[in-house]
């Protein structure tokens, strides 16, 4: 480490310091000013273009702002509204359902195929080729497959299920079916990117401990148990906090596959802040969605914390 | 694995691994299968007649080539493609240039508060996109001095349906600053310490020493860029206007936009033809790209 600037006097100085006095405190301060030359920009950026935003939109949910030049102040006319409001009801009820189902199987699914990707196999690279596939092809791409395999006349789904005689069904426009099949392209789709987290954590658990752990007798669940799954603790909390915002984030996959239908089985915050926002027009309105989203992820986020830290103290 | 001591023991401990690696090979078989089908799916479809895909079959009667030229024909695929370049090279241009100067600022130099500035780029981690789009979209409307604005960003349309509005606002996110800054840190500092010694400055230190050592981290930081480039979609139907500045994600959404009339073996090829370039690019980076994830985990 170099010197610090707080350093009291010469009697502390190390003899690691290579030139005391002016000469290394203008070095420091040479370091510094490169600092914030460097961090700058970053900073600039982030401010401008999510802090202010961020701010604004709290600002904007107090507002009946709709692009025009006149507006003005609502109070809490837009939370009111929201709360009698049938459509974004439903919205928040499909978002939270389809959070609540997808992220907890598909982060046991990745776990589990990273713990069989993690041993000696052979064709590891086509293996983890092929499981990432899904997360490199845009949504849109993704969508527009499943759309096809859930075609009621000639789609894969139902070509699939007739083998074992099956009676075809609607998928995307039964209400029964519909979420639960939006559901199931969301898991498909996010394995890859929680596998290739997990398996990158699962690398870097020491082999050692793993070992003395086998040579005291601990079997495989033991092992897993004491041993792997302390260790994945924080990479835990890394994958449960971007499921929370990917989930609650999901937009492309309903917006080209149902577009919220049938009726509102399938709509989301996501679709109805943007068809408010820039299909009504009603911005200040979209604003106040966007609030009650933020809110509702800082709870989820707290939620998945409490349960990290309960998990600890076990 | 081991050969056992104890043959009668060893035996049965070695069938037992043994059952247990057929179990392994055929779930994860399986589970690729299943991630894989739909592709194979899409590939096949779109080398199928209009006829054929009326009803469910696997394969095409004959491998209908043509489909791909006439897909890229009905829609200016091309323009889309170059479109969709120019934005994923640009973003992750702009990305690599402040995330990497930024991550290196917060591992390596001693800047007041660098402690809260790296908690302040995680908190930003949290913000979801979706948050920020409706004021986003209006502070880019409002740029000063471009697409017709004045001095204080009113009057015209700013960055609207501009390159600079499809790259910027969206390049440079927190989590490459947080990324590049872990795997800084982890690069010890009497290199920088004898670089300094031998006269080399501030600036020489980050690109000429450190930056070079960090080729996973920017290897992950491009595989990931330009992927969310390549994939972008609800910001481009946002700001975009005319069809000479839209992505391909968009031009393939407005292909099936009317289910009525979606040509199936034309989109399922021009779908093909969009995800092609992100799996080979995957392909290459990834060994390179794991190595990259599992300093941003673990040291999280």
């Amino acid at each position: 480490m170099s010197a610090t600037l707080e350093r009291p006097g010469p009697a502390l100085a190390t003899p690691r310091t290579v030139a005391p006095g002016k000469d290394s405190r203008r070095l420091i301060r040479g370091q510094v000013r490169a600092g914030w030359l460097l961090i700058a920009p970053a900073l600039l950026h982030s401010g401008i273009f999510i802090v202010i935003p961020v701010v604004f939109a709290i600002g904007l949910s107090f507002t009946d702002y709709s692009f025009g030049d006149s507006w003005a102040w609502v109070g809490f006319q837009n939370y009111v509204d929201l709360y009698n409001d049938q459509d974004f009801r439903a919205a928040l009820v499909n978002t939270i359902l389809y959070a609540v189902v997808v992220i907890p199987i598909s982060m046991a699914l990745s776990l589990l195929i990273a713990l069989g990707l993690n041993q000696k196999i052979r064709g590891l690279g086509f293996f983890r080729t092929a499981f990432y596939i899904p997360t490199v092809t845009a949504t849109v791409a993704v969508a527009t497959i499943w759309l096809w395999i859930y075609n009621p006349g000639s789609g894969l789904a139902n070509g699939f299920l007739s083998l074992f005689g099956f009676a075809p069904s609607a998928w995307l426009s039964d209400p029964g079916t519909a979420l639960p099949s939006l559901m199931v392209v969301g898991i498909w789709q996010g394995l890859g990117t929680k596998i290739i987290i997990y398996l990158a954590a699962l690398q870097g658990v020491s082999r050692d401990l793993v070992e003395s752990a086998s040579l005291d007798g601990a079997g495989r669940w033991q092992r897993f148990a004491h041993v792997t799954w302390p260790a994945l603790g924080p990479v835990q909390f890394f994958v449960l906090i971007t499921s929370i915002v990917g989930t609650f984030q999901v937009f492309d996959l309903v917006y080209v596959m149902t577009k919220g239908g049938p009726g509102t089985e399938t709509t989301v915050l996501v679709l109805e802040i943007y068809q408010n926002a820039f299909q009504a027009l009603r911005l200040g309105y979209a604003s106040a969605e966007t609030v009650i989203m933020m809110i509702l992820i800082a709870i989820f986020i707290g939620l998945g914390r409490l349960l990290q830290r309960a998990d600890v103290n076990d | 694995m081991t050969s056992a001591t104890v043959s009668v023991v060893g035996q049965t401990k070695e069938s037992t691994v043994r059952t247990g690696r057929i179990v392994l090979y055929v779930a994860l078989t399986v589970g690729a299968i299943l991630m894989i089908t739909p592709f194979l799916w899409m590939v096949l479809t779109a080398f199928k007649s209009e006829l054929e895909i009326t009803k469910f079959s696997w394969l095409p009667g004959e491998l209908r080539w043509s489909n791909f030229v006439e897909a890229m024909q009905t829609a200016p695929f091309l323009r889309y493609f170059r479109n969709s370049l120019i934005i994923a090279v640009g973003e992750t241009a702009f990305t690599l240039a402040v995330c990497t100067t930024a991550g290196y600022a917060l591992a390596k130099l001693p800047i007041r508060g660098a402690k809260a500035l790296l908690s302040y780029f995680i908190l930003l981690l949290l913000v979801p996109f979706q948050i920020i789009l409706v004021p986003l979209f209006l502070i880019v409307k409002s740029v000063p001095l471009f697409g017709g604005n004045n001095i204080l960003g009113q009057g015209g349309i700013g960055w609207l349906n501009s390159w600079w509005g499809l790259i910027i606002p969206l390049g440079a996110a927190p989590l490459f600053t947080f990324l590049a800054r872990q795997f800084y840190v982890s690069i010890p500092n009497e290199l920088a310490q004898a670089a300094r010694v031998d006269g080399l400055g501030e600036f020489g230190i980050f690109w000429r020493i450190m930056t070079p050592l960090i080729k996973p981290a920017l290897i992950t930081i491009c595989v990931f860029q330009i992927e969310a480039a390549w994939n972008g979609f609800l910001w481009p139907l946002m700001i975009t206007t005319s069809d000479s500045m839209r992505p391909l994600q968009l031009g393939l959404a407005i292909f099936a936009q009317n289910p009525a009339e979606v040509q199936w073996p034309y989109l399922m090829a021009g779908t093909a033809l969009a995800t092609l370039p992100m799996i080979v690019m995957f392909v290459f980076a990834q060994k390179r790209f794991v190595e990259g994830m599992a300093n941003v985990g673990i040291k999280g």
